[in-house]
């Protein structure tokens, strides 16, 4: 039987520090040219104010506060997110992810993610089910 | 009435060019094949370390053929096989045939990810051949309290080579004028 949550619950914070050096290997490992993720002088340039996290970087982070969470019972079906502001790097970021809707084998969560200061910058809802192999 | 760019702007020549393209198919393409060190690596720089990611034994003792993705890998791989010379690289760095049209290099848009909705249908791994397919869904100007910006939404669809829908994404970006023109 997969481990069940209750509308309300919140899962374990995800706390990551984001690097000039993290940003780096995610545009390698991502073939990603876009100059303002590692090209500070540049990023300055467009107005930024160091270098940009990737959108996708800070949205895979927020799903691992969801699937490390929920462990292998569950897995995202669905995952829609927005930014409301950009986070440069270095930057000291916490996911929560908290449930709004619990079925026996589905769930909706909410999902946010703040700077030290308490600010907002991104907010997200996934949609998860049982893997399969858990549906009892 | 409602908000278009500031004629004589760059973002009014971008929209003006782009918004009646919208539900084109941009493109449709065999992008190749997903190895394990592309899944491995990327879950490295993601700081995830569940053993699916990186272990075959371990991904077929969970159900899955291969090493499997983490859920976002086909939304942010901006470019497949070996990607563009530099020498044809826009100004910021960015690709010129890319997923989401970008407007002339002459324009000297900016452009960040905006946010992102991701159908995961299938699980992705390691051995599939990709193919995309990217659709112009929806150009949409608005007045923020960063000045003018232009949302750009396209819907890439990833597909195995036998059709097998893997994930369904609705990717936006935002375009703004160049700083100086802001």
């Amino acid at each position: 039987m997969p481990v069940t949550f209750e509308t309300g619950d919140v899962l374990p914070p995800l706390k990551h520090t984001a690097t000039a050096l993290q940003l780096f290997r995610y545009s390698a490992a991502t073939w990603n040219p876009h100059r303002i993720h590692f090209d500070e002088s540049y990023a300055r340039q467009e107005g930024h104010a160091g270098l940009a996290l990737h959108s996708h970087l800070r949205a895979a982070l927020a799903v691992r506060c969801i699937t490390e969470g929920l462990g292998p019972d569950w897995q995202v079906t669905k995952f829609a997110y927005r930014l409301r502001q950009p986070v440069y790097a270095p930057a000291d970021l916490t996911y929560t992810a908290r449930v709004t809707a619990a079925e026996r084998n589905r769930m909706t969560l909410e999902l946010t993610e703040e700077n030290p200061s308490g600010e907002l910058g991104f907010e997200g809802t996934a949609w998860v089910s049982t893997t399969a192999g858990a549906t009892p | 009435m409602s908000f278009t760019p500031e004629p004589g702007t760059p973002l009014a020549t971008y929209y003006a060019e782009t918004q009646p393209r919208v539900g084109a198919v941009l493109s449709r393409r065999t992008i190749g094949l997903l190895d394990a060190v592309t899944i491995g690596r990327y879950a490295m720089t993601i700081g995830a370390t569940d053993p699916v990611h990186h272990d075959a034994a371990a991904a077929r003792s969970a159900g899955y053929a291969d090493v499997v993705a983490p859920p976002n890998l086909l939304a942010a791989i901006v470019e497949w096989g070996t990607g563009t010379p530099e020498a044809d690289l826009q100004p910021d760095g960015t690709p010129n045939d890319g997923e989401t049209p970008l407007g002339d290099p002459g324009l000297g848009l900016r452009v960040m990810g905006a946010g992102e909705e991701m159908e995961l249908v299938n699980p992705v791994v390691a051995g599939t051949e990709l193919v995309l397919e990217s659709t112009l869904a929806a150009v949409t100007p608005k007045q923020t309290r960063t000045g003018t910006c232009v949302f750009v939404t396209t819907l890439n669809t990833f597909t195995s080579a036998d059709g097998t829908v893997l994930n369904r994404n609705r990717r936006t970006v935002v375009l703004r004028n160049p700083l100086q023109e802001s």
